[in-house]
C-alpha cells in the first residue's frame, strides 16, 4: 500500500521500529544537524529522527534521515526492511519497466488548509529553519522537490521537471536557488532568461517518500517523474495543482511554496557543505520570490544533512543512479549486467559486462561517460568481469588487484565536463575523466597469464544456503 | 541587559537587521548580514555567531562578495528575429 503523504511513512517507519522520537528538549543548532550527521553511523538498518521539542520553538515538528539507511530505503519502496542493497536496486530496475503510469488529478489537496499571501508571507512563520554544517551561509531548504516548466513548451508535460536543488533562505520572502547546468531546471531557467521572463516555480517541501526518490533521479528531459513515481509506487501519484502557479505538485506534502525565479538576476548565495562531502564557496547565484506559501497546520519540516559520506544524501541518490545509467547502457550494450553509481551521485561508476570481444569493456567505459548522468558525473568509470558483483567491493578491489595492468588499462580522457561542484575538477566545470579496464583480456587481446580463473564449486551455492539455515536457526 | 554589539560574524559588516524572534519569547533571535547576507542564530555556538570565533576558512571579504562567480552565467537575450 504506498503512502500518500509524509506522515503516513512515517507512521509506517514508527511500526517497524525505524524512527527514532527525540522527546529530550534540543537546541536548533548544533544539536538537530548533529544527530541527523551521527545517525547513519548506526548502520544499515538506522532509523530515521523525529524532533518535536526544539528550544525556542512552540510547534516546531522536523524529521530528519527519512532515507537515511537501506532499511527505510526499502520501506519507501514497499519492501522488506532487511532487503538487500543489490536486490533493492534490482526492484528498482524491474518497476522502472512500468514507466510511465500517469498521475491522479486529486481535490482537497493536504497542503491548501493555510495560506500566506504576498507581503504575509514569511517562511520563519511556517518552517523551523536550522542551519546544517557550520560553515553553511544560511538556513537551507534541501530535499524539497521544486516544479517548473519549459517555457517554450509549457504544456509538454514531459519537458516538467521535480527535482530537488538546495534553496538557501534569504529573507522573509526571499530565496536562493541552485541550478546545477547539468540538470533540467537549469535548462528551464536559461530559456526563460533568454526571453527576458522570469521562471515561475512551485517547491513542494514535506513529501510522500517516493517523490523524494524520484525527484533525485537523473531522469532524462523529457521524462516526466510523477509517471516514474507511479511505477515505483505501482500506483499512481496524486497530485493538485499548486493555486497561483498552476503547476502541478504532490497531493500530499506538507509545505508548498509559490514564487519565481526573477530572470537575469544573481546575488550572493552560500558557501553550503555539499553532497561531495566539500563547501562550495560562495557564489552568485539565481533568487526565487516568494508569493504564496500554503501548509497543513503544524507541518512536519522534512530535513536531509549531508556531509562526509555516507549521509542520508547518500542513501536518496543512490540506488535511483544506478538504475537510469544501467537501462542506458543496457539499450546499447545487452552484455552489461550492473551498474553501481552510488558514491557521490555517480562521480564513480562500476559497471559489470560479458565481452563482446578484445577491448569491449573499454568501449563500455567510453559509452557510461557520454551517457546523459555521465557527462556531468562519472569521472572514474571501473569496468569488471559479469562474475564480479559491482556492488561487491572487496570483488571489484580484487578485479583491480589482479586484472588490470596499467600500461593498457587506464585510459584518460582530457578535458571533459563535469558538475561544477565537483571539487577535484582543474577549473570549475572541466575534468580529465578515467576508464579503467578491470576485465579478464580476451581475443584478440592477449595481455596477462591468466589461464583457468578459480570459480566457486558448483556445490557452493547449496552450502550457502544450507549453512545460512543453519546460522539462523542457531 | 545590554543588547550585544552586532556585527556580522563572517564579513564584520556592522549593518546586522533582525529577521525572526523566537517563538517562545526571549530565548533566541535570527539575525542577517545586510552585505554578505550570512544568517545566524543568536543561540548558536560561537564558532558561527560570533566574529572572533568565526574559522578563517569561512570568512568572506568585501572583494569575494563583489566578484563571487555567477552560477549559472546570464545568457544573451534572444534577439526579436530569432
Amino acid at each position: 500500500m504506498p503512502h500518500d503523504d509524509l506522515r503516513g511513512f512515517l507512521d509506517a517507519l514508527d511500526g517497524q521500529g525505524q524512527l527514532l522520537r527525540i522527546t529530550d528538549e534540543v537546541l536548533p543548532e548544533p544539536d538537530v544537524a548533529a544527530a541527523a550527521n551521527a545517525v547513519p553511523r548506526l548502520g544499515d538498518a538506522a532509523p530515521a529522527l523525529y524532533f518535536d521539542n526544539i528550544r525556542g520553538f512552540t510547534n516546531a515538528r522536523i524529521a530528519m534521515n527519512v532515507h537515511g539507511s537501506w532499511a527505510n530505503h526499502a520501506l519507501a519502496l514497499g519492501l522488506p526492511k532487511k532487503t538487500g542493497t543489490k536486490e533493492q536496486v534490482e526492484e528498482f530496475i524491474r518497476r522502472w519497466e512500468r514507466f510511465p503510469v500517469e498521475p491522479e488529478w486529486r481535490e482537497n489537496p493536504l497542503w491548501a488548509e493555510n495560506t500566506l499571501e504576498g507581503d504575509d508571507v514569511d517562511i520563519f512563520q511556517v518552517l523551523p529553519l536550522i542551519r546544517l554544517n557550520d560553515g553553511d551561509g544560511g538556513f537551507y531548504i534541501d530535499k524539497a522537490a521544486v516544479v517548473s516548466k519549459d517555457p517554450d513548451d509549457p504544456e509538454h508535460s514531459g519537458k516538467q521537471n521535480v527535482g530537488i536543488y538546495r534553496i538557501e533562505v534569504k529573507g522573509r520572502r526571499k530565496l536562493a536557488l541552485q541550478p546545477v547546468p547539468v540538470h533540467d531546471i537549469a535548462l528551464h531557467l536559461r530559456t526563460a532568461e533568454e526571453r527576458g521572463e522570469d521562471l515561475p516555480v512551485a517547491i513542494a517541501l514535506g513529501n510522500d517518500p517516493v517523490i523524494s526518490i524520484v525527484a533525485s533521479t537523473p531522469m532524462l528531459y523529457e521524462e516526466n517523474e510523477y509517471e516514474l513515481a507511479g511505477a515505483l509506487r505501482g500506483a499512481p501519484a496524486p497530485i493538485a495543482r499548486a493555486p497561483l502557479t498552476g503547476l502541478p505538485v504532490p497531493w500530499g506534502s506538507e509545505v508548498v511554496i509559490e514564487g519565481v525565479v526573477e530572470g537575469r538576476r544573481r546575488e550572493i548565495e552560500g558557501p553550503f557543505g555539499e553532497f561531495t562531502g566539500h563547501y562550495s564557496g560562495g557564489r552568485s547565484m539565481p533568487v526565487i520570490r516568494v508569493d504564496r506559501i500554503s501548509h497543513r497546520t503544524d507541518p512536519v519540516f522534512e530535513h536531509l544533512f549531508l556531509g562526509m559520506p555516507w549521509t542520508e544524501c547518500d542513501y536518496l541518490i543512490a540506488a535511483n543512479t544506478c538504475v537510469p545509467l544501467y537501462q542506458q547502457l543496457k539499450a546499447d550494450f545487452p552484455e552489461v549486467q550492473a551498474v553501481n553509481a552510488m558514491y557521490t551521485h555517480g562521480l564513480v561508476v562500476i559497471v559489470s559486462t560479458k565481452k563482446r570481444y578484445g577491448g569491449f569493456a573499454k568501449a563500455v567505459g567510453m559509452r557510461v561517460l557520454t551517457t546523459p548522468h555521465g557527462l556531468g558525473y562519472a569521472s572514474t568509470v571501473i569496468v569488471v568481469d559479469e562474475d564480479v558483483d559491482p556492488f561487491n567491493l572487496p570483488q571489484v578491489m580484487w578485479a583491480l588487484s589482479t586484472k588490470m595492468n596499467p600500461s593498457g588499462d587506464l585510459i584518460t580522457v582530457p578535458n571533459l565536463p563535469v558538475m561544477q561542484l565537483a571539487p577535484q575538477a582543474q577549473s570549475p566545470g572541466l575534468v580529465d575523466k578515467l576508464i579503467m579496464d578491470a576485465t579478464t583480456p580476451v581475443p584478440p587481446d592477449d595481455r596477462g597469464h591468466y589461464g583457468n580463473q578459480v570459480r566457486d564449486l558448483p556445490e557452493a551455492a547449496e552450502w550457502l544456503d544450507r549453512l545460512q539455515r543453519l546460522a539462523d536457526r542457531g | 541587559m545590554t543588547a550585544p554589539p552586532r556585527v556580522c560574524p563572517r564579513c564584520a559588516d556592522e549593518t546586522v537587521e533582525h529577521i525572526f524572534a523566537s517563538p517562545v519569547p526571549g530565548v533566541w533571535d535570527v539575525l542577517q548580514c545586510g552585505r554578505c547576507l550570512y544568517m545566524w542564530r543568536t543561540s548558536e555556538p560561537a564558532r558561527r555567531s560570533s566574529r572572533d570565533a568565526y574559522p578563517d576558512g569561512f570568512r568572506m571579504t568585501a572583494d569575494e562578495i563583489e566578484n563571487a562567480s555567477e552560477v549559472p552565467t546570464v545568457p544573451p537575450l534572444r534577439s526579436p528575429l530569432a
